[in-house]
């Protein structure tokens, strides 16, 4: 008896380990998947749209607002930077900064306009106005490239101290991405420890009571809508410097669903999850689309399944069960 | 002395139904009064107007000889009124401590980015100080949700006192206890009554006539009667329509 209990106890006390540090076991295992992924490309990708997922985690996993137009501030920030280094200043820092800004921006008009509506009328309203925007861009061809998408964003190179980092290699790349997502993992840690995040949390738990309590609910969520845009939209730039291109697709609901797609394989609320949700689809897309043109039905099926056995996405799964021996 | 929560006329229709009607109330800084009344007769809508949840009809509300009807909710929390709920309201996934830290953190600070939450010492302190009035500190890093529901009910009361109200409203709060919580719930309300105008809303007479000065019965939205527990005991109408054949 005592041995069994010996036996199944070290992986629940992992769990606990990394989930209460979560950063310092995220950014490890960054510096281990460029390694472990079949090319260093996918690794890229994936923390990438891990950070579109962590930001867009802050809409849903922490403020419990459930979002279908997030391709709006990922798709903005995209263009947004590949317009300004095409046209503006090919400098990547700013390219990348203004990508960051549209995307805030985007997400505090549209937030204004969105975040009065509760449940099901906000999931609607931001996917009408993420449709908007997608439809605005397609018939912008002078500044977006319409259907083409945006073409030819230059390789501006990367220096440091007069030094010049060659970035544009897969690995080097990779490196250069995860100073951006590491970045933004420390910041919103930040935040969500701060005073304003308890106040995040407390509106996700009981709005009503939270307003009862004094809190301009509507401003908190406004807030954490703008810093979800904003996260949104500096995952949007890497995209475009990691693509050279920026394609409409960006801007499309399907991009909406993929990222929720991915916090809920992954799991809510936690830093770990979308980068796990997102990893996983990742790598499937990658491999099954190898494999077969009609990939997407394999991976529908396994997202369902996921839903419908796996409701807390992949780590809340894991950290759940390492829980359950307790009680 | 002059009254700290007054109403004026106040009434709310719901479509025909009018849930309260001219109800003209008024509390005395540091008194305890009651209201009862059978179910339906207006209760907690009465305390929705007062807080600003809801808007009346017509009617006023005045709070430190000051006209809040038409405030928002917010901005009436943040005069120094707070309700605990008869449905209880907490936040479920949060810790105990945290459900009390967060609603006294609404005094201070709603948009601090970049502080840590955990170094506000003054915030825990003061929570911990009502984690312990309350009964609950013990408790303080268990799970909301997994409270038993006597539990529950006190810590509703708990963050209505971390905001640190001058008026506070109780709807209820032995609603659903057993005899042990209900001792011990009387017993807080006791306590938190020296220093606090609370506005008490009760089914259990025993409850009612032990802890309060003043006792108004609402009846169809309606003022039925007001006066001390003696005075309600002998008033013919009140045991008519409410108190029947309860012995008190």
């Amino acid at each position: 008896m005592e041995e069994q209990v010996q036996k199944q106890s070290w992986w629940p006390k992992l769990v606990k380990v990394v989930s209460d540090h979560p950063l310092v076991f995220i950014i490890l295992f960054f510096f281990i998947i460029p390694f472990i992924m079949p090319y260093k490309a996918l690794a890229t990708q994936i923390i990438i749209w891990g950070l579109f997922a962590l930001g867009y985690n802050v809409c849903l996993g922490y403020t419990g607002m459930l979002s279908f137009g997030h391709a709006a501030y990922f798709g903005v920030g995209s263009y947004t930077t590949g317009i300004v280094l095409i046209r503006l200043w090919p400098n990547i820092w700013f390219g990348i900064f203004c990508g960051m800004l549209m995307g805030a921006i985007t997400a505090f008009v549209l937030g204004y306009l969105c975040i009065k509506r509760r449940g099901i009328y906000f999931a609607m309203l931001t996917m009408a106005f993420a449709q908007l925007i997608y439809f605005l861009a397609f018939q912008w061809v002078d500044l977006t490239g319409g259907d083409n998408g945006l073409r030819n964003i230059p390789a501006t190179p990367v220096t440091l101290f007069g030094y010049d980092l060659h970035i544009y290699e897969p690995l080097r790349f990779y490196f250069f991405v995860l100073f951006f997502v590491i970045l933004s993992l420390l910041a919103l840690n930040r935040i969500l420890e701060s005073p304003f995040g308890q106040v995040l949390q407390a509106v996700r738990e009981n709005e009503p009571r939270a307003k009862s309590c004094g809190y301009e609910t509507t401003n908190v969520r406004w807030l954490a809508f703008v810093i979800s845009g904003s996260i949104s939209g500096l995952a949007g730039g890497l995209h475009a410097i990691y693509l050279h291109f920026v394609g409409i697709d960006s801007l499309y609901w399907t991009t909406s669903g993929q990222v929720v797609m991915m916090t809920l394989l992954g799991g809510m609320g936690s830093f770990i999850g979308p980068f796990i949700g997102a990893g996983i689809f990742l790598y499937l897309e990658d491999m099954l689309s190898a494999l077969t043109s009609n990939w997407m039905i394999f991976l529908g099926v396994i997202f369902v399944l996921c839903v419908l056995f796996f409701p807390a996405g992949v780590w809340g799964t894991i950290k759940n069960l390492s829980t359950r021996k307790k009680d | 002395m002059e009254a700290l929560l007054k109403t004026i006329n106040l009434t709310k229709n719901f479509g025909g139904l009018s849930a309260v009607s001219n109800v003209s109330f008024s509390i005395r800084k540091g008194d305890l009064q009651t209201i009862i009344g059978p179910n339906g007769a207006g209760k907690s809508t009465f305390f929705k107007l007062i807080t600003g949840e809801i808007k009346p009809s017509s009617g006023q509300v005045l709070f430190l000889d000051q006209d809040i009807t038409s405030l928002p909710q917010t901005k009436v929390s943040h005069l120094g009124i707070a309700v605990a709920y008869q449905i209880t309201n907490i936040f479920p996934m949060l810790t105990v401590l945290e459900n009390v830290r967060v609603a006294a953190q609404s005094r201070k600070t709603t948009f601090n980015l970049w502080s840590k939450a955990l170094n506000h010492k003054a915030l825990a302190e003061e929570s911990l100080a009502i984690l312990e009035l309350i009964g609950l500190a013990d408790f303080q890093g268990d799970t909301a949700a997994n409270l038993s529901h006597g539990d529950r009910k006190r810590l509703e009361i708990g963050i209505a006192l971390a905001t640190k109200p001058k008026l506070l409203l109780l709807d209820e709060p032995t609603a659903g206890l057993s005899p042990h919580e209900t001792r011990q719930t009387i017993e807080l309300i006791k306590k938190i009554a020296e220093g606090l105008t609370i506005v008490l809303v009760e089914h259990k007479m025993k409850v009612v006539m032990e802890v309060s000065n003043t006792i108004t019965v609402l009846h169809y939205g309606k003022l039925l009667a007001q006066g001390t527990p003696d005075d309600i005991r002998n008033n013919e109408e009140v045991r008519r329509v409410y108190l029947g054949g309860v012995k008190c």
